[in-house]
């Protein structure tokens, strides 16, 4: 007895399991599409900031596209290309999640070159944060977090007047704006853990519910047969 | 099977496709930000036969712009974290640069609008660049700092980079100066050509 309970009981987790992974997954497909619509948006908006903030270098009285503009166009469109086609193509998986992160966080960082370095484009970091939330997997946070921080650590040591304004700042000044990201990673981990947890015990109880309906079948068909034997024996 | 391996080379394209452009972006932007503008020939005197009026009783600013330059605006912002700091004993000058040949009119951007709201400051416009040869400047952000004497102390620009505004050395040694905290400094100018090679061999 206690051996058909126990038996019942792993094919409910079994069934659990596949029913939050498919929810899971198709919550992730629509993150992917989400994010597909969103680079596209970032992409145009990218080129308007071009042409809007910095359309043309000068010398005199004689102007030329600015490189700006180039970057948009061309520099834009090489860092949605891999994101794009994976979530077309291979939507849902882990890749494309972290490829989506990496990428996002590039996205950032050439808004906030084309806007000038603009203090307001840095929010569209925080933002994008919290939309990879969404995919309730925390490895895509650490992932555009590790993205932040190396862009952060090798402008630093390269190019330090770009993140800092002076030539020699601290080696580990890359560790304080990289903090404000992990500041925000925290919640966010903390959110996607609770989400999946949530997704979890709905999973759960829509098994048992599939479990228990099973079973009311199973007598109401056996309740039938009884009736039916029963008719004939009379 | 076929259109598998297609879509698989497809992504093995876009991926390398992705990452040559992360690295080529970052190259030619480094490339481009820290590329200086060409410097100021050397005067150590206010010169003469400015039309601009100096103020004998106090430092006197002038900095050089190209109203279309888009990183000037940095350089703007700069000058009114100067302006600010330096307080009164700062006399400002900027001199918008003018094709002479350009309708009047062509000089009124973002950036000039930006430099008519600086405090303290006189906006002059300056056609075909002369008044920016005479203090033998060549590009936008270009900024000039005169002690009382009409010695320049200060000959650069006031950012770190080409188009960003924060606090850097240049800016920082121009308030040093005028609180006698620093002698005299040079720096680096990022910016758009306001005296061209061509121009100046026309002159």
């Amino acid at each position: 007895m206690s051996e058909i309970v126990t038996e019942r009981e792993s094919e409910m987790d079994a069934r659990a399991a596949a029913i939050r992974d498919e929810q899971l997954h198709a919550r992730r497909v629509r993150v992917d599409r989400m994010f597909t619509w969103l680079f596209l948006v970032q992409y145009v908006a990218g080129i308007i900031a071009a042409l809007t903030v910095s359309p043309y270098a000068w010398e005199g009285k004689v102007h030329t596209v600015h490189l700006h503009v180039w970057i948009a166009v061309i520099g834009g469109a090489g860092i949605i290309i891999l994101p794009i086609l994976l979530s077309i193509f291979r939507p849902g998986t882990t890749l494309t999640r972290h490829v989506i992160a990496a990428s996002q966080m590039l996205a950032s960082a050439l808004l906030i070159h084309l806007t000038g370095g603009r203090i307001e484009t840095h929010f569209h970091v925080f933002g994008s944060l919290a939309f990879l939330a969404f995919y309730l997997d925390w490895t895509a946070l650490i992932t555009a977090t590790v993205v932040v921080a190396a862009d952060h650590f090798l402008r630093g040591i390269f190019w330090p007047e770009s993140v800092y304004g002076v030539a020699n700042p601290e080696w580990w000044r890359f560790l304080e704006h990289a903090g404000w990201v992990a500041f925000e990673d925290v919640f966010l981990i903390w959110a996607c853990v609770m989400g999946r947890r949530e997704i979890a015990a709905s999973a759960a109880r829509q098994a048992q519910v599939e479990h228990l309906s099973e079973l009311e079948q199973l007598k109401s068909a056996a309740l039938e047969m009884a009736m039916a034997e029963m008719q004939v024996a009379s | 099977m076929k259109r598998r391996a297609l879509i698989t080379g497809s992504l093995i394209v876009a991926g390398l496709i992705w990452a040559a452009t992360v690295g080529a972006m970052y190259h030619a932007v480094r490339r481009f930000e820290t590329t200086p503008g060409r410097g100021a020939a050397s005067r150590v005197l206010w010169p003469a036969s400015s039309r601009i009026v100096r103020d004998h009783d106090r430092w006197t600013l002038v900095m050089l712009i190209h109203p279309h330059c888009s990183c000037t605006r940095a350089s703007l912002q700069e000058l009114e974290r100067i302006i600010e700091m330096s307080g009164t004993s700062l006399q400002t000058y900027v001199l918008v640069y003018r094709p002479a040949d350009f309708q009047a009119g062509w000089e009124k951007t973002e950036t000039f609008e930006a430099a008519k709201r600086l405090q303290r400051a006189h906006i002059i416009v300056d056609p075909d660049g002369a008044e920016a040869r005479l203090f033998g400047g060549f590009t936008s952000g270009q900024t000039f700092l005169y002690d009382r004497e009409g010695a320049l102390r200060f000959s650069g620009g006031v950012t770190s980079l080409r188009g960003h505004a924060g606090v850097n050395r240049g800016s920082m040694d121009v308030v040093d100066i005028v609180h006698a905290k620093a002698r005299q400094c040079t720096h680096p100018v990022f910016g758009c050509a306001i005296v061209t090679t061509e121009s100046e061999q026309r002159q």
